[in-house]
């Protein structure tokens, strides 16, 4: 198989909260330790409940957030010690796509020169006119009018406002972007635009994807495989069709059984895993596995010590229940 | 006799670029008892059909037509001045009708106790002592699932978590009894497992309190669980009306078409493609008197742009507004 286009290894993000004169501060393990690779042109899907630390991750990935500790490398080099041009470079290389599509474009910038602005900053075109034709063809790309380059970002709907701001991630031609939720803002018919959009950059560009998302149902549709994540750890990974037709961890179990169904019949017969309880608080998460509070199958083990992440069948898994049946 | 029974009700609303027709011609039963889901997307007039029922219509916006009935009460705001309207609503929600709202985090008042707040709507609506009213609270968030209430009782709402908080709103809307309720997309704000109990909850409920309940959502995965029939509304009308199955199974509407597939099911074992529907919904600000869905409907025929569809019987309880199921647009349809 090719070389991994982004490896995280045993990456660890932590925030200092509260804290004061006399007063110890916190530590919000939001994320903690987890490993996981990508390769060229795939989808990986990062699933999870909020607060799970997935878009903390993301954010990592574009040095939004500083890692604690671990290793991010970005085809083959550590981009958490990078610098210099370097540095710029793979800022071109990685890019990425914001939730909120209201928030995250500057209303006063014109579309042309909020799509603009990455390829002034890394000089990557000489003239003005080369500038413009490219920002003509992003927005032709991305299913605009090219005559929309004057316009401002409020004059311009939520769905449309999302593929300007997929135009803009693509203007430096990035070989991985990070999807933080691009959908869950827009409504549904829209919703399924844009992931046809960006199934269709993927095929012409080779792009690969890291799609973070609670919305398990179009995840499952856009992502070749999925990682799961439960208060800052990996607990399953593996191919989306394996992985939510023959769920093992208990909690991707529950989690899948709680996603409702577009089918009145389906829904109404299949049996539902209901989770008791909350997600815990990560400043004192539960000792040992970090799911053993909300787990219909706890045991003793649990508690004690913390499953690793294992090659269980064709996926990773970290559980104790499938200790025995490694490979 | 239907529980809650609206007749073409129309809201429109004054802006400063002009009037917004947010709800056009709405006639809808909700029967005793049963759970239905109104779907649409934001702006289809869903939220403001409801509200325009409830009386909560923001400051520029009004009922402009329709009778609106509960349990065979006249509460049409027509009928009365706006004194009278307002003292019988005041009388009427939170007693006969209960709205659920959708942010938990911002519906409680953040600096009173959920006592306070959960007795509130009790003593208003009955002649009871403070002590009895709390004792009354208590029972109600044993029975939304809130353990060891008698303590949780004294707390505040950052003290809880979303999904309590909004245990705590459906039993401040379990108050008293309310003959229907209205829960506004009660489960958007929160995560899916969080979502799943909640969604059972309100099953559950059902079956012990027998309110009529109407959920508002966009999701259709939510009102395939637990609705009974379920309404899609388009540009301030209801486009198609029937029961979960007929909806999901025989759905007639382009719209409706779309909505389902336009979303992914997880339970499919092969990857099927997106179907989006082009375009983007209506500017109700300047609509025609015309189908609302013509300009995104793949199908659309001269008469679509020209006059509003009649509504259709398809069975009992299954009605769609479409020129392309109109018995003399059949023969072209075809071809």
């Amino acid at each position: 198989m090719a070389n991994p286009i982004l490896e995280l290894e045993n990456l660890k993000v932590y925030f200092n909260v509260g804290g004061g004169f006399l007063k110890k501060k916190d530590v919000v393990k939001a994320v903690d330790g987890i490993s996981l690779k990508i390769y060229p042109g795939e989808t990986f899907g990062l699933v999870g409940e909020s607060g799970c630390g997935k878009s903390t991750t993301g954010r990592a990935i574009v040095k939004i957030n500083q890692p604690t500790e671990g290793k991010i490398l970005v085809n083959g080099e550590d981009i958490t010690i990078i610098k210099g041009a370097n540095l710029k470079k793979f800022k071109q290389d990685v890019q990425m796509i914001f939730q909120d599509p209201y928030a995250s474009l500057n209303p006063r910038m014109t579309v042309g020169e909020i799509i603009k602005e990455p390829m002034d900053i890394h000089g990557i075109y000489k003239t003005n006119e080369e500038k413009e034709k490219r920002v003509r063809e992003l927005l032709e790309l991305v299913g605009l009018k090219p005559d929309h380059i004057r316009r401002y970002p409020h004059e311009f709907s939520g769905g449309q406002r999302q593929r300007i701001g997929i135009a803009r991630t693509l203007a430096l031609n990035p070989k991985f972007i990070v999807c933080d939720e691009p959908i869950s803002a827009l409504d549904v018919s829209i919703q399924a635009q844009v992931i046809n959009l960006l199934e269709k950059i993927q095929a012409e560009m080779g792009i690969s994807y890291l799609f973070i998302a609670h919305d398990l149902s179009m995840v499952k549709h856009i992502s070749d495989r999925i990682g799961v994540m439960y208060l800052g750890n990996l607990v399953e990974v593996g191919d989306s069709d394996e992985l939510y037709n023959n769920p093992l961890h208990p909690y991707t179990k529950a989690l899948l059984s709680s996603v409702p169904i577009p089918d009145p019949r389906v829904a109404k017969s299949r049996e539902r895993i209901v989770l008791q309880g909350e997600l815990p608080s990560p400043i004192n998460p539960p000792s040992g596995c970090v799911f053993r509070t909300r787990c219909p199958k706890a045991m003793e083990k649990c508690s004690q010590c913390k499953p690793e992440l294992k090659k269980v069948k064709d996926r990773m898994v970290a559980c104790f229940l499938y200790d025995g049946d490694k490979e | 006799m239907a529980m809650l029974d609206i007749k073409h009700l129309s809201t429109v609303f004054s802006t400063e670029n002009g009037t917004v027709q947010a709800v056009r011609d709405v006639t809808l039963q909700v029967e005793k008892g049963e759970i239905l889901g109104i779907v649409g997307e934001s702006g289809s007039g869903k939220s403001q059909t409801m509200y325009s029922v409830m009386g909560l219509l923001a400051s520029n916006g009004r009922v402009a037509e329709g009778d609106i009935s509960i349990d065979g009460r006249d509460i049409s705001p027509k009928n009365y001045s706006k004194k009278e309207y307002d003292k019988i609503m005041s009388d009427i929600r939170g007693n006969e009708m209960a709205m659920i709202f959708q942010d938990p985090m911002t519906f409680l008042n953040p600096v009173l106790t959920i006592e306070d707040q959960l007795i509130e709507p009790i003593l208003n609506h009955n002649d009871i002592s403070k002590k009895e009213a709390s004792e009354r609270a208590i029972e109600l968030m044993r029975k939304v699932g809130i353990p060891s209430p008698e303590q949780r009782i004294k707390q505040y709402p950052f003290q809880f978590s979303g999904g309590m908080r909004q245990r705590i709103i459906i039993a401040m809307a379990l108050a008293c009894n309310p003959k229907v309720i209205i829960a506004d997309e009660p489960t958007t704000a929160l995560d899916v497992t969080i979502q799943a109990q909640v969604l059972d909850l309100i099953a559950n409920l059902k079956d012990e309190i027998d309110s009529s309940i109407i959920m508002i959502t966009h999701d259709l995965g939510v009102v395939a669980s637990i609705c009974d029939r379920i309404a899609i509304m388009y540009g301030g009308k209801i486009v198609e009306i029937g029961t979960a199955d007929e909806i999901f199974y025989e759905p007639k509407h382009p719209y409706t078409k779309g909505l389902l597939s336009c979303i992914s099911n997880p339970e499919e074992k092969e990857k099927k493609e997106l179907h989006p529907i082009p375009g983007s919904p209506p500017d109700l600000l300047n609509i025609g008197n015309w189908c609302p869905f013509v300009d995104r409907c793949e199908n659309a025929m001269k008469v679509c742009k020209m006059s509003m569809p009649d509504e259709q019987e398809f069975s009992k309880t299954h009605y769609c507004s479409c020129w392309l199921t109109h018995p003399l647009a059949k023969e072209g349809a075809d071809e």
